[in-house]
This record gives structure tokens, C-alpha cells and sequence, in this order.
């Protein structure tokens, strides 16, 4: 560095200096605040899991709006399969055929025999 | 003595060792930031041209390093401490820039008489002439006003390594570039103050 340019920097420096003393009893107990403050979170209780509240709230803001507000396709009504085979059998036209299985295998042979013939 | 009591003493002694650690860990985080405090307002102030900001961002640098930083060696604190403010002062620049757009959007701007502080035009405590006071107060305006008027990481190098007298490996942890890029930052700032300030005596 050039000599000019040292001189420079010391001269910016006295007077920085100077401008740091003259600093007024108001703004200098504001500092010892400031700095009380700052000792004082050496013995804060350690605040990590803090971190984490964030994103557990998204989370679960996500979770409800998936599950709750969007519609899918589980809103459409499935029919169990024990009920249908329940209304299979209780159905009327099924006991007919239960009561007259002789008649339709004999249709069921006429058939076969003019499928034949 | 028995078995118990000699854990019982051990333990005690091991808490005894951990309390004078973090009482001796405290009082060396006091003095350093006492030692450092002044300056950094100053270096926040021209940073910010506002005593009550610069004030606010330095409490917040004071309490980052100590919740953070204060288990690490007290010959890293300075650099990390002004990183910290630096950062700040980045942050508030930009906090600005969004409120003057938005004051701009409304029609507000800032009123001439808003940046008159009465405690600074009080009478000079250190019992200087006025005219030497004068002089000096000029000097240090001129000088404030050109390094503000610095590009911001040519302003951060300079103040860094001239008012705060950290060196090259220091500031760069500071600002957190490369040692190289301090050299050239500081460098820069100096040739423009130095056309700047010579502008300025030309002119009075």
C-alpha cells in the first residue's frame, strides 16, 4: 500500500476514533442494555425445538387439507360385497328358480338336443 | 470415605468446574463485548445514517453471537460479531428499499426536519473550541459522507479494516468472501475516498 493511501487510513481512523468518544451517556448506557441482554441469554433455556414449530404447523395444515377440504375419490359410495350376495339370495326371483331347477334343466336339455338335431 | 460419598464429591466437584467455566465464559463475552460495542455502533451508524436502527441492529449482533457463537474461541468472536452486524445492515438496507417503494406507491416522503437530533446540537462535552470542534465534526461528516458513498462491500472492507483494525483473514470471515477479494474491496475504497475527500477540499 502506498504511503499516501496509509496516511489516508489514519487519518480516518483518529477521527472515527474521536467520533466514538464523543458518543453521549444516553447512547452508552443503551449499549450496556443491550449488552446485559445479550449476557443474559447465556443462561436462556436452550430454545432448538423452537426450530421445528414451523414446519410442524405446515404439516399438519397440509395433513387437514388433504384429508378434510379436498374432495377424492373416496367420496364415492362403494356397496359391500355381503350385501349383494345378502340381496341375491333374498331375492324372490332367486327362490323360484331354486323351486323349479328341474323345469329349466329340462329346457337346458331340449336345447342341447335341437342344437343337435 | 465410602463409595457414595466419593461419587457425591466428584460430582460436586465436576459441577463446581462447569459453573466457574460459564461464569469465566461470561465474563470474557462482557468484556469483549464492551470493548467492541462503541465502534460497532459507530460502523453501523454510517452504515445506516440512523442512531436508534444502528443502535438495535448492534443489540441483535450482541445477542446472535451469544446465543450462537458464544462456545467458540474468543479470538473467532470478532469476525463472527461482525459478520453478524454486517448482515444486518444488509438486511436493513433492504427493508428500506421496500418501505421507501411502498411510502413512494402512497405518496409519503420524508420530511427535511426529521433528521435533526438535538442531542447532537448540544455543546461539546469534551470541552473543545468551538472552532476546533467545528473542524473536526466537518472532517468526520466529509468523511461519513464518502464512505457511504462507497459501493457497500468496498464501504464494509474499509470500515472493517481502518475503524475496526481487523485483518485481511479476519474481515474476510467477516464479510465472508476470500482474503483476495478483501485486498481488492479495500483497495478500491481507499482510491475513491481519497479522489472523493481531495473533491471535497477543492470545493471548501
Amino acid at each position: 500500500m502506498k504511503q499516501s493511501d496509509e496516511k489516508l487510513a489514519q487519518e480516518a481512523k483518529v477521527l472515527f476514533d474521536e467520533s466514538v468518544d464523543e458518543l453521549d451517556a444516553a447512547t452508552l448506557s443503551t449499549l450496556n442494555q443491550s449488552r446485559q441482554k445479550a449476557l443474559a441469554e447465556l443462561h436462556a433455556p436452550p430454545t432448538q425445538w423452537l426450530r421445528w414449530v414451523p414446519a410442524a404447523a405446515m404439516a399438519t395444515a397440509a395433513f387437514l387439507v388433504v384429508t378434510i377440504i379436498l374432495p377424492g375419490p373416496a367420496n364415492i359410495p362403494s356397496v359391500p360385497a355381503d350385501v349383494t350376495d345378502m340381496e341375491i339370495l333374498l331375492g324372490e326371483d332367486s327362490i323360484e328358480m331354486l323351486e323349479d331347477l328341474e323345469f329349466y334343466a329340462w329346457i337346458d336339455m331340449l336345447e342341447q338336443e335341437n342344437d343337435v338335431g | 470415605m465410602s463409595a457414595e460419598s466419593a461419587c457425591f464429591a466428584v460430582s460436586c466437584v465436576s459441577e463446581q468446574t462447569t459453573g466457574t467455566r460459564a461464569l469465566q465464559k461470561e465474563q470474557q463475552l462482557n468484556r469483549f463485548l464492551a470493548e467492541v460495542e462503541r465502534r460497532a455502533l459507530r460502523i453501523a451508524e454510517i452504515g445506516v445514517r440512523d442512531r436508534d436502527d444502528a443502535l438495535d441492529l448492534v443489540q441483535d449482533a450482541m445477542i446472535k453471537l451469544a446465543r450462537n457463537y458464544s462456545d467458540r474461541s474468543s479470538d473467532e468472536w470478532t469476525p463472527l460479531f461482525y459478520r453478524i452486524l454486517q448482515n444486518g445492515v444488509r438486511d436493513w438496507h433492504r427493508r428500506q428499499a421496500v418501505r421507501n417503494r411502498v411510502m413512494v406507491w402512497f405518496g409519503r416522503g420524508k420530511r427535511d426536519d426529521e433528521d435533526f437530533d438535538i442531542v447532537a446540537a448540544a455543546p461539546d462535552p469534551m470541552g473543545r473550541s468551538p472552532d476546533e470542534e467545528l473542524q473536526n465534526s466537518e472532517a468526520m461528516d466529509s468523511l461519513e459522507n464518502a464512505v457511504r458513498e462507497l459501493p457497500l462491500r468496498q464501504r464494509e472492507a474499509f470500515m472493517l479494516r481502518t475503524f475496526e483494525g481487523l485483518d485481511v483473514a479476519g474481515t474476510a470471515v467477516a464479510m465472508g468472501c476470500s482474503e483476495g477479494s478483501v485486498k481488492t474491496h479495500y483497495s478500491r475504497a481507499i482510491h475513491s475516498l481519497r479522489d472523493t475527500l481531495r473533491e471535497h477540499d477543492e470545493t471548501v
